[in-house]
């Protein structure tokens, strides 16, 4: 007994020098302390490797999962509280994914970046830095990568199935939906999958959308593009082009190794690194067996931007950073070379594109950042709602259940409306 | 008449023998089905991301400190900080449930007064409120006053819990008769004194079993800390452990996953294995006689 | 009863009990009022945007009992759902409890290496709920081992889709309920029986009653007490179900949200958008069905025939 009780006392004490802990403060009139929200580790890997931190000052990552919207939750608490935050515990800067960022830059919460010195957008691509603009064309922020996808195939299946395993060639077989449907069939004779899960191809349609995801009295709206996803994905799954697995599970993964029976995955750069885990491992993986075209519809995927918050007190580290991401030659190249990324540098970007000796181990040699470039002329920014990630989010899981024979398709979309109403109750369901 | 007797015996045993054996292969089925997820825990835990992929074993794989070393060590799941904060917020609630509710048994024990009926009853009736019917409004007032990330948030609820109040109760009803409390109290002497030197001590097995159970259901705790706790370095491990399940999961290797819901449960497991005798007994103590 | 002589010790009393009820106060009793309170107004976050609190009386809980397109009564199906989960795991729980208490206390059986039993099968008791119900999911997913071995051993071509069909999910979950509370129920049922006065069983012995009967005739009516109690605190921690289908399901009680209960629902509403007014009125009608279900199974089970 006495020696639960020594033991406890000892928790309090830990818990007590805890509480009072903390650093001492530097004479500076900015923080010491610079608070960067993230939903992962991505850009903080980035960050740390070419990001040279001002002495003095401590970098505190906040890092909550993107799922079911947890981050964006997090975010917008500390953002409404920033006003009455301590100095310490301000947020400095955060990071946002296409499929919300018009719910910050269009706020008060964040502010106007040119004020803070980062001025010059020359080498930026143009919708990145339309993504990052309210309504009144003020920049918010900025994205340290340009993410046009591309159709990344196996090399192997497509000269199976295709006889070809030429990049030109396969874009040429591949550049329609209608092409692609019927290639579909032919890889499913020879035994391979089109693609490896249900929401492969939900990218390509829901980004050519013509129309936003609510329309202006809040009704909650299908574009015909993603009815045209929707009637895809049951061809697909009725005639087994393709699995029932979401684009992040594992069962999708597994058909990355060299065992894998898939011929289609879509991505942008960061793609490789970020999800083709897999295809990369050195026993089982089959790295050099892929290749990238543009595939049938242009799109982009993701995308980090660095966005500046109102009420940072860090402002000219923010500006730093965000110079240093999109205007730093050496950085930027850094990124191409090291992490195959591609940079939303155009100028760094065209380097490698014209340079004959680069290529990309990984997809056989092939120089993707000239694919890439040669995308991002046709990515369009428009009809994007604040929403976003819930709803394209929300229609995936709950049209999954059907896919998977749950529930009949009724059910299904009834499911969505249902999560649409929990989640967001000014949208008005059908 | 003998001879009747010891065939229908004979008949008996025979009869008690093949209910025995029923008996026991019901008794292992039991136990292999409580037994075998943890001891598939136990194996693949030990196994590497490939030899997981590559299919189903019953022998471990020899990979047990990869993987620890590799869970242990995680940006994005930092177990360790949670094995700390989930310890420190328990050992602090089993303390405060367990000093209180013994605090709170004794006052409507040992002294008459005018609403010691009124207030036994009420506690009776709150007992059975589940506790989430508050859990709005407790939410709302925590993000009103900025009290989220507060560990004293999900301790100091601790103070009023009318089950572990009911076993005190109980406790002392059937071992500690108001004659020892009498005897026990130097008149006029200071009472908290008197409950804190002796009869606390007195109710050492109570207390012991008390402070298990309310550490053990304040460290798998997962509702309430949930909604509190947002901030990655405050996170307890049942949420670290509910995020394995969500979104970025696929990226994980397996046998770290593993090792992360073994890390998780291993503590409470351990103190189980050495204490599951007093434990079991504690179950009944408080609960019998009611 | 007990003599005060000439001090009083009232005041005692009331000090020892007042850090109970202050905690009691602020902690749940103002935090349970203003739920209540809360479930007649609008009061949620839409993203930055604060809608709300604007009054609507009942508004919240129109909306919770109005059907959905399909005719769905939301609420209803979830509360069938968190009784059905409850049920499935219930049932068998008392019946193998009540079956091992008496397997445990027989004197003729005599069972050896009980205390190996009862360490057992009280285990899964202590474990993280979320921790065991993430270990199920990744026993029981499409690549997973339960799988990998349904596959190996050529039971099916394919991997059983478990997570896909609501019997298959609704099952795991009533497994792992039950796995988690038989071994507790057993032993308060043992504490129960070895209560009871042995001379009631010497004396049913002697009158030819078989063992059937002495269940049936002794053992269960002197058990009822602490079996009414037993399956009343079954019943409040099967509404309060929610760790277990939450990570199982990560949140979503597939399919159809036939495993969606009671509290992932309020979970719904208050995790995220703090949507206050909606799970107020949630959490309300959670108290409602608790008390008219303590009620009904206090009665029943108390019932003199």
């Amino acid at each position: 007994m006495k020696k639960i009780i020594a033991l406890l006392l000892t928790v309090v004490m830990v818990v007590a020098l805890f509480a009072v802990g903390g650093g001492t403060a530097f004479a500076d009139d900015e923080g010491k302390v610079f608070n960067i929200y993230a939903w992962n580790e991505e850009f903080k890997g980035f960050f740390e490797k070419y990001y040279e931190v001002p002495d003095g000052v401590t970098v505190n990552w906040i890092i909550v999962p993107s799922d079911n919207g947890a981050y964006q939750d997090a975010l917008d608490a500390a953002l409404l509280n920033q006003a009455d935050a301590a100095a310490d515990d301000k947020v400095d800067m955060f990071l946002a994914e296409a499929d919300y960022i018009l719910k910050y830059v269009d706020s008060e919460a964040t502010q106007d970046i040119t004020a803070l010195g980062v001025t010059d957008f020359s080498n930026a691509y143009t919708y990145t830095v339309q993504a990052a603009s309210d309504a009144d064309g003020v920049v918010k922020g900025v994205s340290f990568q340009c993410c046009p996808s591309a159709l990344i195939y196996r090399r192997s299946i497509a000269k199976d199935v295709l006889g070809t395993d030429d990049p030109t060639e396969v874009q040429a077989l591949l550049d329609s939906w209608d092409k692609f449907n019927a290639v579909a069939a032919d890889a499913k004779a020879k035994g391979y999958y089109m693609t490896a899960s249900f929401a492969e191809t939900y990218r390509p349609f829901s980004n050519n959308c013509t129309s936003p995801w609510v329309d202006e009295d809040n009704n909650l709206q299908f574009d015909p593009q993603i009815e045209a996803w929707i009637a895809q994905t049951d061809e697909f799954i009725q005639n087994g082009y393709t699995l029932t697995a979401g684009v992040w599970d594992d069962e999708k993964n597994v058909q990355m190794f060299a065992d894998g029976k898939t011929m289609c995955f879509f991505g942008p750069a960061w793609y490789f690194n970020f999800c083709m885990g897999n295809a990369m491992d050195p026993d089982k993986g089959c790295s050099g067996d892929w290749a990238i075209c543009e595939g049938p519809a242009a799109h982009f995927w993701g995308g980090t931007w660095l966005l500046a918050p109102a009420g940072s007190d860090n402002p000219t580290m923010l500006a730093d950073i965000m110079n240093t991401f999109i205007n730093d030659e050496e950085v930027c190249t850094a990124l191409v070379a090291n992490e195959a990324q591609f940079s939303n540098n155009q100028a760094v970007n065209a380097k490698f594109a014209e340079d004959p000796d680069y290529g990309n181990e990984f997809l056989g040699g092939q120089n993707d950042v000239a694919v890439f470039a040669g995308m991002t002329d046709n990515i369009v920014w428009e009809n994007h709602t604040i929403y976003d990630q819930l709803l394209n989010e929300g229609l995936q899981t709950s049209l999954q259940e059907y896919y998977r024979g749950s529930v009949d398709q009724d059910t299904a979309l009834n499911n969505f409306y249902l999560y649409v109403n929990e989640k967001y109750p000014t949208i008005v369901t059908p | 008449m003998d001879y009747n007797n010891s065939a229908d015996s004979r008949k008996a045993k025979a009869q008690l023998t093949a209910l025995r054996v029923l008996v026991y292969a019901i008794l292992i089925f039991l136990s292999i089905l409580c037994l075998f997820s943890f001891y598939m825990l136990i194996i693949n835990a030990s196994r590497s991301n490939g030899q997981l992929q590559a299919g189903f074993t019953l022998i471990p794989g020899g990979h047990m400190m990869d993987n620890l070393k590799n869970a242990w060590t995680d940006a994005s799941i930092n177990i360790p900080r949670g094995l700390l904060n989930s310890f420190m917020i328990a050992a602090l609630t089993a303390v405060l449930t367990t000093y209180f509710s013994a605090l709170t048994a004794y006052g409507i024990h040992a002294y008459d007064f005018k609403l010691k009926n009124i207030a036994f009853t009420f506690i009776m009736a709150i007992m059975v409120i589940p506790s989430q019917v508050s859990a709005a409004g407790f939410v709302q007032i925590c993000y009103k006053y900025n009290l989220t990330n507060n560990f004293l948030m999900l301790i100091l609820p601790g103070i009023a819990a009318p089950v572990v109040f009911f076993y005190m109760k109980q406790y002392m009803e059937s071992t500690l008769p108001m004659e020892i409390v009498e005897a026990a109290r130097v008149d006029g002497s200071n009472e908290f004194r008197t409950f804190n030197t002796i009869i606390l001590p007195m109710m050492k097995p109570a207390i012991a079993v008390q402070l298990i159970f309310s550490f053990v259901q304040s460290w798998n705790n997962y509702f309430l800390p949930s909604l509190l706790l947002t901030k990655a370095e405050m996170k307890t491990v049942p949420i670290m452990i509910a995020q394995l399940r969500s979104a970025d999961y696929s990226k994980f290797d397996m046998g770290k996953v593993y090792m992360f819901i073994l890390l998780a449960i291993l503590p409470v497991l351990v103190v189980y294995i050495f204490l599951s005798r007093s434990i079991i007994k504690g179950v009944t103590a408080g609960s019998v006689k009611g | 009863m007990k003599k005060s002589k000439g001090i009083s010790y009232a005041k005692w009393g009331y000090i020892f009990i007042t850090p109970f009820f202050i905690a009691y106060v602020i902690f749940t009793l103002y935090p349970q009022i203003l739920t209540i309170y809360n479930s007649f107004f609008e009061n949620y976050r839409e993203g930055l945007k604060q809608v709300g609190p604007n009054f609507v009386g009942f508004g919240n809980y129109v909306k919770l009992f109005t059907p959905d397109k399909t005719g769905t009564i939301n609420i209803l199906k979830y509360t069938g759902n968190t009784l059905a989960l409850w049920i499935g795991g219930a049932i068998p729980q008392i019946v193998i409890a009540l079956l091992l208490a008496i397997f445990f206390t027989s004197y003729r059986l005599n069972i050896k290496g009980q205390q190996f039993f009862k360490t057992v099968i009280y285990m899964p008791n202590l474990i993280m709920a979320s921790a065991f119900s993430m270990l199920f999911f990744t026993l029981f997913s499409n690549v997973g081992p339960v799988n990998q071995l349904i596959t190996a051993a050529g039971w099916s071509e394919v991997p059983i889709d478990f997570f896909a069909y609501k019997g298959t999910v609704r099952g795991l979950i009533c497994l792992m309920n039950f796995l988690m509370w038989f071994g507790n129920t057993t032993i308060l049922l043992m504490a129960g029986i070895m209560g009871i006065d042995q001379s009631l069983f010497e004396a049913a012995n002697l009158d030819g009653a078989s063992s059937v009967q002495t269940f049936f005739r002794v053992t269960l009516p002197l058990l009822m007490p602490i079996l009414v109690y037993t399956v009343i605190t079954a019943m409040i921690g099967g509404l309060q179900m929610f760790d277990v289908p939450q990570v199982l399901t990560n949140g979503k009680g597939m399919p159809d949200r036939t495993s969606m209960t009671l509290i992932m629902y309020l979970n719904n509403y208050l995790g995220g958008s703090k949507n206050y007014g909606m799970s107020g009125a949630i959490s309300v009608i959670i108290f409602i069905i608790t008390g008219i279900l303590s009620m009904f199974v206090y009665r029943s089970l108390t019932k003199k025939d």
